[in-house]
């Protein structure tokens, strides 16, 4: 008898049934999924560097003669658990070529090594290390194959002095100290055959050859007090300092969590409002069990029996489900990164079986109503629409121009108002997250961020090699080579001027302790466009500024006094101010304009700016780059907000993250829309029923519920909306903070933020109710007869 | 007497788990403009089907139901809920009101959603009021359905199958729901519209109010077996006892 109930419960409430199933699916997929990624993120880059072998302090270097430069230091220095020296030929853009001989991009300094020889850990696309090479292969960094369009199987010609080899590509390449957006290097690993080529060039050896030291050690401060006095250190930081390189794919990585999070949260929302709204429906069934006698425990085994039965068959779904939903989750991140979860797919089967449990549980407490009411009292709930005690709000006697379908559509959202909650809470937490997603990327790639970089100009043209000429030189070289940049653009009829920003690596001493610290200058540059956060503008060229974050690390405050070597002198300067910098992760202090710098230390340069006079309008900017691009030698010439972007780097990925939350929204409140229509329609049987023997047309009753629907996500949109902006605040904010900017003005759109992404939203909810509504067509003006 | 409706060999058929069940077989009938018909027959012997089906809400499975020359069951769905609209009322057994609208508000959508006389809003709502002063629940105009008693809803009911000034109201056991003096209240709420012209077509098991029909179509086994026109000039008593005793006859 029980199962033959069961049997007739499962079979007469196919629809709502089929709907839970899913709905069970997809939470298990979410809630497996998301909990994956939740764990793989918060081992994030921490247990990647370790997994790479970077160890605790890393040291780079680089120019003449730099093999060997450590090695006396490494020897004697006692803090120096152990370490793990690379050898690396190093080259630039121009040393790349494809195989038919076109150039390619790249960022930054190029690096070539054995891999045989290398003391280091590196991964391949599917996180394994990579095999041993056969003499004319290597592997190459993924950031840059993907950047120039090529794939395993493709042929690079790399050459240094008089040096080429052509090498095929075997795989891509996850890089764990360069490979990150900020580091932004591509790094080459060949066989030994080809490697040896180059080193065995006595002007490659001496004048592209380096080293690359990671240092094992329980004393940081020691180990970098010691690297002040080497030669040729081009880079030296500790590990956390190299994690931070990551904190970009980290954010995508944050995001991820979010999502999982918020996918989590709204499974469990929407699975407690499907199964409260289905068992709600079987009080009227229960009432009848109960007055024939049938014991209450028995009729709540009923139930817990089907919707365990529910829930362990769309959980096994919803697990294989998530594990190609977690891995696409964390694709976007894991292209330069190894971010994995130990427990591999268990974490997936955890979650699983909890939302086996959760359904039991919330089975377990809707189905209370078998113990607490009387049979009549069932009965009753079940056909007299317990929802509509409260007084109607509105009247159609006083809705002068209202038609009927958008009378009774306004008037069912106003008067019980409870019922739609779940779908405004459903939809106005995924429209939240990417709202809040389109307002980060859009600041990321906005002008709002460029006092993060440095300077306001109108167009940035970045030249590796122009830049790579002009370092090392004197001040008169550069005043001569700025004027001859800004003649050229006055033959070219474009009012305005070249200026850049220099970075040099000075040691600074406070309180006793040497450090290496990047100090910004800007050359021509307007120093006034700076933003201070707290503190005074330094006034004198013995005055800086310096980021919280440096301030944190170097224990300096304003008002301190730090003493910095600027090599032709040294010179107490007050610090006077904070800034907020995104360069070198925010490790960096502001000079003066009038300090003592000499150009001779420059250590690195940001992009050649250009200003116009004429404050030309961002139409007119845009023609102009044209001109600049045709005239200066150049990488790239870009606007201000492109040039932001390319800074900022994964604009790229957040965008198809972006992508991904809105095809997971959409999908989302197709289900949700789907399931609460069906639900309304199998509750509303007899009035479209009665509607129908009035006389209404179905297109009436269709218009009826869509715009109930059409209420109710417009008001989850504004809403989501209004709350977008300080949303943003809350949550993005800290995560640019941990960047080095506390003070973030975002950019919104307010036609994406209000009408285009809303509008997407609005417009699938009403196509899907529509549909699902069409299903209405089927309720017979007879059927009044028949409805219980 | 003008015909307002014509059946002519109405079939209706149903089909469950492959087994064919014929309710209505080639019913035949005339509905004249003021009559009051009662319809009576054991239960399943078809007359709520025959209901349904001849007001269009349902579709016939052969035979004709002309309606002011039109024959209903050849209209399609569109044009059905135009008639339905336009020229039937309905009163079912079960009060069936929109629950989230007051009592003024149900009966005056379908007088919103038609479009015949061209009126003004302002003066369909003047029309409804006027409807239910005439039925005594003006009182109970911005109540909620849940607020009123079952008689006051059923008469709710009759003012809202009355909106639209249609040609025909049907009538599926109107009074089966309500207690002795609510039926007797909305009996002769409809007696009243009837006698200002209103055609009337009612199912009904109880003999008290079939008593109040000028003609009686006794239904049995999917046919009309026979029928019985009230004689003029009799008391209310006598009427009663007068088809009671044709419907011993035809063993009742």
């Amino acid at each position: 008898m029980f199962f033959r109930i069961l049997k007739k419960e499962l079979k007469k409430k196919k629809a709502m049934n089929l709907i839970v199933l899913l709905f069970i699916t997809l939470a298990s997929m979410f809630v497996g999924a998301g909990l994956n990624n939740v764990i793989s993120v918060m081992n994030g880059s921490g247990a990647y560097l370790e997994k790479g072998g970077v160890g605790d302090y890393v040291i780079i270097t680089m120019g003449r003669n730099s093999i060997g430069a450590l090695d006396e230091m490494l020897a004697t220095e006692k803090a120096i658990d152990s370490y793990r020296l690379d050898t690396a030929i190093y080259g630039s853009r121009d040393s790349l070529r494809k195989g038919d001989g076109s150039k390619l991009e790249t960022r930054n300094v190029l690096l070539m090594q054995d891999l045989s020889a290398s003391t280091f850990h590196f991964f391949d696309e599917n996180n394994q290390t990579p095999r041993a090479l056969e003499p004319g292969h290597c592997y190459v960094t993924s950031n840059f194959l993907e950047k120039n369009d090529m794939k395993p199987g493709d042929t690079l010609e790399v050459g240094q002095g008089d040096v080429t080899v052509r090498l095929i590509i075997d795989g891509r390449l996850k890089d764990a100290l360069l490979g990150s957006a900020f580091m932004g290097n591509t790094r080459i690993l060949m066989h030994s055959n080809e490697f040896n080529q180059f080193l065995s060039n006595e002007e490659i050896r001496t004048s592209y050859a380096g080293q690359i030291c990671c240092i094992d050690t329980n004393d940081v401060s020691a180990v970098e007090e010691a690297t002040t006095k080497c030669d040729n250190v081009n880079f030296s930081q500790p590990k956390d300092t190299v994690a931070m390189c990551y904190v970009m794919d980290m954010i995508v990585a944050f995001i991820v969590l979010i999502l999982s999070v918020c996918l989590i949260i709204l499974s469990f929302v929407v699975l407690k409002v499907s199964l409260s709204f289905t068992i709600s429906k079987e009080y009227r069934e229960i009432g009848v069990m109960k007055a024939i006698g049938i014991k209450n425990r028995k009729i709540r085994f009923l139930y817990l029996t089907k919707y365990l039965g529910l829930a362990i068959v769309g959980s096994v779904l919803g697990f294989f489900l998530s594990i190609p939903l977690g891995k696409i989750l964390l694709s976007s991140v894991t292209e330069n990164m190894v971010l994995e979860s130990d427990l591999g797919i268990a974490i997936n089967a955890i979650g699983a079986i909890a939302v086996v449990l959760t359904i039991v549980l919330l089975s377990y407490l809707a189905t209370r109503i078998v113990k607490k009411a009387t049979p009549v009292d069932a009965i009753r709930t079940g056909s007299s629409g317990e929802r509509y005690h409260k007084k109607s709000k509105l009247h159609l006697s006083r809705a002068r121009r209202t038609g009927s379908s958008s009378f009774l559509a306004i008037n069912d959202t106003v008067s019980s108002p409870k019922r739609y909650i779940s779908i405004v809470i459903a939809f106005t937490l995924c429209m939240l997250f990417v709202l809040m997603l389109v307002n980060t990327t859009n600041t990321m790639q906005s002008e709002n961020l460029i006092s993060s970089f440095g300077t306001r100009s109108d167009l940035y043209l970045d030249s590796v090699s122009e830049s790579m000429n002009i370092m090392g030189n004197s001040m008169d070289y550069m005043e001569k080579y700025f004027d001859e940049k800004d003649r050229k653009l006055a033959e070219l009829g474009l009012p305005g001027h070249f200026s850049q920003e220099w970075q040099y690596k000075y040691n600074v001493e406070f309180n006793g302790k040497q450090s290496k610290i990047v100090c910004e200058h800007g050359f021509r540059t307007n120093f006034e466009d700076l933003v201070f956060t707290s503190g005074t503008r330094p006034q004198k060229r013995n005055e800086v500024a310096i980021t919280k974050l440096l301030s944190k690390n170097l224990g300096a405050k304003i008002g301190d006094t730090v003493t910095i070597d600027f090599g032709s002198e040294k010179l107490d300067c007050v610090i006077t101010a904070y800034y907020q910098s995104f360069n070198q992760l925010g490790q960096v202090m502001r000079l003066h304009p009038d300090a003592p710098v000499d150009p001779k230390y420059m250590a690195a340069t940001m992009a050649f700016q250009i200003t116009f006079d004429d404050h030309p309008s961002a139409k007119v900017i845009e023609e102009r780059k044209e001109i600049i691009a045709a005239n200066f030698t150049n990488d790239s010439v870009e606007n201000c907000a492109e040039y932001v972007a390319s800074c900022i780097q994964v604009v790229p990925t957040m965008l198809s993250v972006q992508y991904l939350l809105l095809g997971i929204t959409i999908l989302v409140v197709i289900l949700v829309t789907i399931l609460m229509e069906v639900s309304f329609i199998a509750d509303e049987k007899s009035q479209i029923a009665l509607l129908k023997a009035l006389g209404f047309r179905s297109r009436k009753i269709s218009l009826w519920h869509v715009l109930r629907f059409g209420i109710v996500s417009i008001f989850a949109m504004i809403l989501a909306a209004a709350l977008s902006i300080p949303m943003t605040n809350l949550c993005i904010s800290p995560i640019f903070g941990m960047m080095g900017a506390s003070k973030i003005t975002y950019a919104i759109k307010p036609l994406e933020i209000f009408l285009l992404y809303p509008g997407i939203i609005v417009i699938t909810t009403l196509i899907v109710a529509f549909l699902t509504s069409l299903s209405t067509r089927s309720i017979k003006s007879s059927d009044t007869a028949n409805i219980e | 007497m003008k015909k307002v409706m014509e059946v002519k060999d109405l079939c209706k058929t149903y089909v469950i788990e492959k087994r064919q069940n014929n309710v209505l077989k080639n019913v035949s009938f005339d509905i004249e403009e003021g009559e009051m018909i009662g319809i009576m027959g054991p239960s399943g012997s078809g007359k709520s089907t025959l209901l349904y089906s001849i007001s269009g809400m349902d579709k016939a499975t052969s035979g004709e139901v002309i309606l002011d020359g039109k024959n209903i069951t050849e209209l399609s769905e569109k044009e059905l809920a135009s008639v339905r609209l336009n020229d039937m009322g309905f009163i079912f057994q079960q009060m069936y009101m929109m629950k989230n609208l007051t009592i003024m508000d149900n009966i005056l959508l379908p007088a919103i959603e038609c479009d015949k006389n061209a009126e003004s809003r302002k003066d369909k709502v003047t029309r409804c009021e006027d409807l239910m002063r005439k039925l005594g629940i003006i009182e109970i105009a911005d109540n909620d359905i849940n607020e009123v008693s079952g008689g006051q809803l059923q008469r709710a009911c009759i003012a809202r199958s009355m909106v639209n000034n249609p040609k025909i109201l049907f009538a599926d056991e109107p009074t089966g729901a309500l207690n002795r003096q609510s039926s007797a209240e909305v009996i002769s709420e409809i007696e009243k519209l009837n006698a200002e012209g209103t055609t009337v077509l009612m199912v009904t098991h109880d003999a008290k109010v079939a008593s109040r029909c000028s003609r009686v179509l006794y239904i049995s086994d999917g046919n009309i077996k026979s029928e019985y026109r009230m004689p003029e000039g009799l008391s209310e008593r006598d009427r009663e006892r007068a088809l009671n005793n044709w419907l011993m006859d035809l063993g009742w």
